[in-house]
């Protein structure tokens, strides 16, 4: 009786320890939550779309500094390379920006520290769909789309980080507390990583010609190609880099718009040159935040004074030096004083209240464009040309030239300079004419790639990392302070050092 | 048949006895210890007051009509002997039962001679000795390191509870367990239906709690009857009236009036012609007198017990009603319970029981607590020129203020705020012995409450004008609204112990108890809203009585959480010889609430204790009853500050993006705050020593302990590396230590017929931060808005929520002292000197530092009690000396606010004064040097020795209840929060925490009330 007793005792025990594991697996019932969320295709999609959504960040609320940080793609490329100065209502307007412009930048500054988080923030959304998505069951098709794009997002983050601090910690998948504390990886595993990711979102991406209207600003076979290409020209990669934007070349799926000014206007916008822009509209209001969906580059752009601005990213003289007389690129690229600024009026120092003889003009939206909102910080629509054509036939060039095929270098720039005056050198009287290009070779050819690259690109983030990769920082910027093997790369931001417990080491000479 | 010749004998002697009228008894007491004559022993003729007490050679004699005598004596088992016709020789036993009492303990009981850890006990005597009105409160000055502060003096809040200090950033409240059931809340029991309270202080005790036991575990056992007990019938009433014991000393209008001119004059604004000649205004209208008032409180209880020789009974009833001393019934609390506790034995082997309580709370509550809609902060901060009503009855608004600070009297008239309350909480029981020394026992209980909340706003309009687009929202509701809600929290739990004990033929023993534990908790609600109601009579307020159905569709909304428990456990307790008891306990839990790659976590202690008497050098001395020596080492969890899905993260549905050539936004979704599937318990690990000493006889009882407290693993929300990507949420990272020694000393005696007790207990407890994750970024909260600033601060090294803010160095006598001083560049005279400590020229967020500390050096209880006769008297007092408030009252962000009377000895000229600055409203050119912020000027000294309950009883003697046919009859006055000694300004010194980084904060305080009452207990 006793032991029967001691038996079913035991067995009560038992019994309840076997219904252990799922006792305690409870998931939330309401309210949606990661753990139950990616469940189906709908799921899968507004996950994608939120691996959009952090490219829009331009401005990020640094976390635990109560602070905004912007950190704009043309604040590292334009402002701190040779084609345009800080601006804004003096030298105290974004300080740290102006230390950056003269390589005096350091660890501590926050806009480093936002453009670190907003990038590892993007990072963390495509990880968590890419690690995610292949669990659902929904249309493969589909889902070898989502994945492409959000392998193509992550790429473009880590291409970001990569030519901005070198080695960056690796992350592909969602950390747990325990494992915050990340090390760097070299810039080589980067890359790889970078070029794994794009010949992903390269077999997943539908082309853009295959897209609906509606879709248009998704990625595209076309961007993950042409980023593809451009990640193999910052390694120097020239074959890889050549054949890869040959594809782009020879897939039909872009041309150059025969108006260069039309690139920046309204209608420009997912132009047929466009390859990849980041999306923004003037629908909502102009709150300072992080969720936005307006760009704050026109605003900082614009002009003080009556033309509302904050007169951030002067045009160098240098720059404006650089164009041929009478090239129209210039008045696309640059405002010069006497010039109309729309509907705002006419550009005088007077109106604008501060010294510059230039203002940036490819950003510049009219007042009856904005967000009608009133608010003290209008946000405009004006896309982010990320990528354009033009771009993706010079790296053709450059990576024609370093192949030795010179012909196929000056075919491609010529693409570029003949678009730019309508096919039709004999518009602009006074313009080199296209026997210069026709008639270099060597040196000379390789200065007409990079002259070309400068004036068809200006003011659109491109020019800081262009000259570091070609090898030209030391001589260019010199007189800024650069100094070679230090200033190629951003420091590391400092937060972060002490965040990851020493694992991350400082950059050389910060 | 030996028994009933016996029994015979017994009677014929009485018989034989009672004849003889008067006789002298004479004889000797000595004590069995040393078998020496015992002086002062109390003789009693049964049953009568006729007593005597021995000399010093324990000899006694006394003239007795029934030859039976009660020999009685501090510290001694007490003994009836029937005098014969010799002198008696009584020999009385050291009453080593006191070592003997079983405390409870998790899962089981302990003689209190073998306890290894560190556990306070209250007894029923303590518990309802007060009266306490709510349970915690029997808690506050008994046990030494259990801190019980009030969170608000109105009727049925909650208490704050701090097991030796605060040792979690999050949920710092111990854990209950009612009768094995552990309850979120324990308001639902009447406290004269509790039996025991055990505190179990360090970790070992609290280690068999596991993954909850973290922060202490409070361990109620409510009365049950006992085998064999004749029918008991207990009644128990008291009425008592509360009343406010304290105001605080404000301007009267015409001092208002001449500070405001002043005022305004400073801050370039000219005068307001309504308060143009001060001295008109005369004394004003007195707010604190307006919202408090006298409030009634009563309660009846009721129980009854028996027992047979298989089976046992309690039940009990009683209804409880507090009115508030802010509002009377706005503020009402009431309280109906009703219990059944039940014993069967089914044969020898098998026993069962069960336990149901039923209770029903009745709450309507105000405000209270904050700095911008509570009747206190509204009465201290509205302008004495203005009366709560006009000549016409109706209620008027104030000329001069206006946004948070309304009238306080049309609040509390407009206030309907109630939650009812059903509660059930029940369990059964089966336990069977498998073998003579093995017993299993399986326990099912029930937690489930109906809460039902019920607010409804009227309409209503001051006055001010509806034309009038600035008038404050305070003022007027153009629509009223109702919102109603019912929730229904469940928990079950399982749970089956094995008890194994075996003794050694070399006099050795163990005893292991080993179960397994599995808990569900289960949380829904429905919420629904409307507004334009009919009526704005709040009795009508039903949602169906909207008539608004058209335009706008009610709202509503509905929820469900879910989370469980899963735990083995095993204790056990090992007897070595006659001095050591050993013991080693270990718990494995389980729950939902942590992530995956924590699911399970396992809490192991040891503790030992060494009985120093068994020693000879020890045994030889007389005056040590007994004398033991405790160490514990364990650990615990606090997973009570988790929230059920803490784990994960919430998917926000914003994340959008634009698309389409039309550039159309798409939703997008994702998670913003990090998942953290290594989410777990707080571990909380705690060494203690501690000695327990019965000395004098059983005439003092000492217990000391030295405790060191590490909470590691903390829940903080702190900046995370970048790479993480999401925002951050609460991780295991931060640490905290808390270290402390705690005494209690106990002395009991009777001298002639004086019985008397006098008692005390004291804790010293230091509490620090020691880690708060990587970067170590302080924590701030607590703010406040009369400082425009938060002034609570958690950072490394210190102890936790600290004040912080500027430091002061009097006032600027001049404006060239204002310049000079260069770090103060808005300053003039008459400002206050921040002092710039970390001397870089300039006063600003760098130059905080500590400026107060909410911490108690010590704490403390003070109880002394005298019976003489039938009479009996008892005094508590408790206190906390050396804790820092900070006095947050004042809307000086308002600058129209009363204010206190030391605003009179502001600065008016160069040496007027070095306390107070001038009072100026802000700068027309934004000039300002912010005298309101946060700085210790605000920080007051908030140590208070407060008696808590001073009582004074009658018990009928016996020859008179005998005749009223019932067994014991006794009637009392007592008082409670009588006096209150402290230093500090505002309304009451003893002020909990909003949140727990939130201590100290005096927002306008609700005081609690001093209380008289009256009462009687009966027994049938």
């Amino acid at each position: 009786m006793n032991q029967k007793t001691i038996f079913s005792a035991c067995i009560l025990a038992v019994s309840l320890m076997a219904c252990k594991q799922e006792f305690l697996e409870i998931k939330p019932l309401v309210g949606s939550s990661e753990a139950n969320f990616f469940l189906n295709a709908a799921d899968a999609e507004a996950s994608i779309i939120a691996c959009y959504n952090p490219l829009q960040q331009e401005v990020t609320p640094i976390q635990g500094f109560g602070q905004l940080a912007p950190h704009f793609r043309w604040y590292f490329g334009d402002i701190v390379s040779d084609d345009s100065h800080k601006g804004g209502s003096g030298d105290g307007d974004e300080p740290e920006l102006l230390l950056f412009e003269n390589f005096q930048g350091n660890s501590g500054s926050k806009l480093i520290l936002g453009e670190w988080q907003a990038a590892y923030r993007g990072i963390a959304y495509c990880n968590l769909s890419l690690n995610r998505i292949p669990d659902i069951d929904m249309d493969a098709t589909d889902k070898a789309r989502f994945l492409g794009e959000a392998a193509f997002i992550r790429a473009f983050w880590y291409f970001n980080l990569v030519t901005m601090f070198g080695d960056v910690p690796l992350v592909t998948e969602n950390l747990a507390p325990s494992e915050y504390q990340q090390a760097r990886n070299p810039a080589a595993e980067v890359w790889a990583q970078i070029e794994a990711d794009l010949t992903t979102a390269r077999e997943g991406l539908p082309k853009r010609s295959s897209m609906s209207v509606s879709e248009i600003g998704r990625a595209t076979w076309g961007a993950a190609t042409s980023l593809l290409a451009k990640a193999h020209l910052y390694q120097a990669e020239w074959q890889q880099c050549y054949n890869v934007a040959g594809e782009v070349m020879a897939s039909g799926e872009y041309y150059l718009d025969p108006n260069y000014s039309n690139i920046f206007s309204e209608i420009g916008e997912n132009g047929p040159g466009s390859i990849w822009e980041i999306q923004y509209m003037n629908a909502s209001g102009g709150n300072w935040g992080n969720q936005l969906e307006g760009t704050f580059t026109n605003v900082f752009t614009r002009a003080r004074g009556q033309f509302g601005g904050y007169g951030f990213n002067i045009p160098e003289q240098n720059f404006v030096d650089e164009f041929e007389s009478t090239d129209p690129r210039l008045t696309a690229t640059v405002f010069q004083v006497g010039d109309i600024m729309g509907d705002r009026g006419e550009f005088t120092l007077d109106a604008t209240g501060m010294p510059h003889e230039y203002y940036a003009k490819k950003y510049f939206i009219n007042q009856s464009d904005e967000a009608p909102f009133g608010d003290p910080n209008p946000n405009g629509y004006t896309n982010d040309r990320v990528i354009r054509y033009a771009d993706v036939i010079l790296f053709h060039a450059e990576a024609s030239y370093h192949l030795g095929i010179e012909d196929q270098a000056k075919a491609s720039v010529r693409m570029v300079r003949d678009r730019a005056r309508g096919g039709a050198e004999q518009q602009f009287p006074g313009v080199l004419p296209n026997n210069v290009v026709n008639a270099a070779t060597g040196q000379a050819l390789l200065d007409a790639i990079y002259h070309e690259r400068r004036v068809e690109l200006g003011l659109e983030g491109h020019r800081f990392f262009d000259v570091v990769r070609q090898g030209r920082a030391a001589t260019l910027l010199q007189v800024d302070g650069f100094t070679p093997g230090v200033h190629g790369l951003f420091p590391i931001p400092e937060a972060e050092i002490t965040l990851s417990d020493g694992l991350i080491t400082q950059n050389n000479g910060y | 048949m030996k028994k009933l010749l016996l029994s015979f004998g017994l009677i014929a002697t009485c018989l034989v006895t009672a004849f003889s009228q008067g006789r002298l008894v004479t004889g000797v007491v000595t004590s069995a210890d040393d078998n020496l004559g015992m002086p002062g022993v109390t003789v009693v003729e049964k049953g009568t007051q006729n007593a005597t007490f021995t000399d010093l050679d324990g000899r006694f004699n006394l003239t007795v009509s029934n030859p039976v005598l009660t020999f009685s004596f501090i510290g001694y088992v007490s003994k009836d002997v029937t005098a014969g016709d010799e002198a008696l020789a009584v020999t009385l036993e050291v009453d080593v039962e006191s070592l003997d009492e079983a405390i409870v303990v998790g899962y089981g009981n302990q003689k209190r001679s073998k306890i290894t850890g560190a556990v306070g006990t209250i007894s029923t005597k303590e518990i309802t000795s007060l009266p306490v009105l709510r349970t915690e409160q029997a808690l506050q000055g008994r046990a030494a390191g259990v801190q019980v502060t009030q969170n608000s003096g109105q009727p049925g809040s909650t208490q704050s509870i701090r097991i030796r200090g605060t040792g979690s950033l999050n949920n710092a409240e111990p854990l209950f367990v009612v009768d094995g059931i552990p309850s979120g809340g324990i308001d639902y029991l009447n406290p004269s239906d509790i039996e025991s309270i055990s505190i179990l202080k360090d970790a070992a005790s609290a280690a068999i709690y596991g993954a909850r036991g973290g922060n202490g575990v409070v361990l109620i056992t409510t009365k049950s009857g006992s085998k064999n007990q004749k029918p008991q019938i207990v009644y128990e009433s008291y009425m008592g009236i509360q009343e406010p014991w304290k105001q605080m000393a404000l301007l009267n209008a015409e001092e208002y009036a001449i500070l405001m001119n002043e005022s305004r004059s400073a801050g370039g604004l000219t005068p307001l012609s309504a308060l143009s000649n001060p001295s008109a205004l005369g004394e004003g209208f007195d707010w604190q007198d307006e919202i408090f008032e006298r409030a009634p409180m009563m309660n009846h209880s009721f129980s009854f017990t028996k027992g047979t020789e298989t089976s046992s009974t309690a039940v009990g009833g009683s209804y409880f009603v507090q009115d508030g001393i802010i509002g009377g019934e706005k503020g009402r609390f009431e309280r109906y319970t009703f219990r059944v506790n039940t014993r069967q034995d089914g044969g020898d082997k098998f026993r069962m029981g069960q336990n149901v309580n039923f209770t029903y709370l009745d709450r309507s509550a105000l405000a209270e607590n904050n700095e911008f809609a509570t009747p206190v902060g509204r009465a201290l901060n509205m302008d004495p020129t203005t009366a709560a009503m006009r000549p016409d009855g109706s209620y008027a608004y104030s000329e001069f203020i206006d946004s948070d600070i309304a009238n306080p009297a049309n609040q509390i008239a407009l206030t309907n705020d109630q939650w009812v309350t059903n509660r059930f909480v029940g369990s059964t029981f089966g336990e069977y012995d498998l073998l003579s020394n093995l017993t299993f026992r399986s326990t099912m209980s029930v937690d489930l409450s109906l809460g039902s909340q019920n607010i409804f706003y009227p309409t209503f309009d001051l006055g001010i004008g509806a034309n009038d687009p600035n008038r404050p929202a305070y003022e007027w509701r153009e629509t009223n609204v109702l919102v109603r809600g019912e929730n229904k929290w469940s928990t079950w739990q399982w749970e089956n112990v094995l008890d194994y004990t075996k003794e050694f033929k070399n006099g050795d023993n163990i005893q292991v108890t080993a179960g397994y534990s599995a808990l569900r908790n289960h949380y829904t609600n429905f919420y629904g809203s409307r507004d334009s109601l009919a009526s704005n009579d709040p009795e009508l307020a039903y949602l169906n009585n909207s008539l608004n159905a058209a335009e706008q569709a009610p709202s509503s909304n509905g929820g469900v959480s879910e989370s469980s428990f899963l735990a083995q456990f095993m204790r056990v307790n090992y007897s070595l010889g006659a001095a050591w008891s050993l013991s080693g306990t270990i718990r494995r839990d389980g729950s939902s609430r942590f992530g995956a790659n924590n699911r399970y976590g396992t809490f192991p202690s040891l503790s030992a204790a060494y009985n120093l008497t068994e020693l000879p050098w020890v045994a030889e001395k007389d005056w040590i009853d007994f004398l033991k020596v405790r160490a514990s080492w364990g650990q615990n969890g606090n997973a009570d500050g988790i929230g059920n899905f803490d784990y994960t993260s919430l998917v926000f549905n914003g994340l959008n993006y634009t698309f389409g050539s039309d550039q159309v936004q798409v939703n997008g979704a994702g998670p913003v705050n990090t998942s953290n599937p290594d989410l777990k318990w707080e571990t909380v690990e705690q060494t203690n020593i501690g000695v327990d000493a019965d000395l004098y006889n059983g005439k003092l009882n000492v217990v000391m302990d030295y405790f060191v407290k590490s909470t590691n693993d903390m829940l903080a929300v702190v900046p995370l590396p970048g790479v993480v990507g999401f925002s951050s949420s609460a991780t295991n990272v931060a640490s905290a230590r808390n270290s402390g020694f705690e005494l209690s000393v106990n002395h009991r005696n009777e001298v002639g017929l004086w019985n008397y007790s006098i008692g005390g207990n004291i804790a010293f407890i230091k509490n620090e931060v020691t880690d708060l994750g990587t970067g170590g970024q302080p924590i701030a909260t607590g703010n406040v808005f009369g400082a425009g600033d938060f002034v609570s601060y958690t950072e490394i090294g210190m102890p936790m929520a600290y004040f912080y803010g500027y430091e002061t160095d009097g006032i600027f006598q001049t404006d060239e002292e204002a310049e000079a001083y260069g770090a103060l560049p808005d300053a003039q005279a008459g400002d206050v000197i921040f002092v710039d400590t970390n001397g870089d020229g300039a006063v600003d967020g760098q130059d905080k530092v500590m400026i107060g500390n909410p911490h108690p050096d010590f704490t403390y209880g003070l109880n002394m009690e005298v019976k003489y006769k039938g009479f009996d008297l008892s005094l508590f007092l408790q206190g906390s000396k050396g804790n820092d408030l900070y006095n947050g009252v004042f809307r000086y962000d308002l600058n129209t606010t009363n204010m206190p009377v030391t605003a009179l000895e502001r600065w008016t000229g160069e040496g007027s004064t070095n306390l107070y600055p001038r009072i100026s409203h802000p700068d027309p050119n934004q000039k300002s040097n912010q005298n309101t912020r946060g700085s210790d000027r605000f920080i007051e000294d908030g140590s208070y020795l407060r008696i808590k309950n001073v009582q004074l009883g009658y018990t009928l003697p016996k020859t008179v209840v005998d005749k009223l046919k019932i067994s014991n009859f006794r009637l009392y006055v007592a008082a409670s929060n009588l006096f209150t000694f402290t230093d500090y300004s505002g309304l009451d010194p003893e002020i909990g925490s909003r949140g727990t980084l939130e201590i100290g904060i005096d927002r306008g305080f609700y005081p609690a009330a001093r209380t008289f009452m009256a009462g009687i207990n009966v027994t049938f």
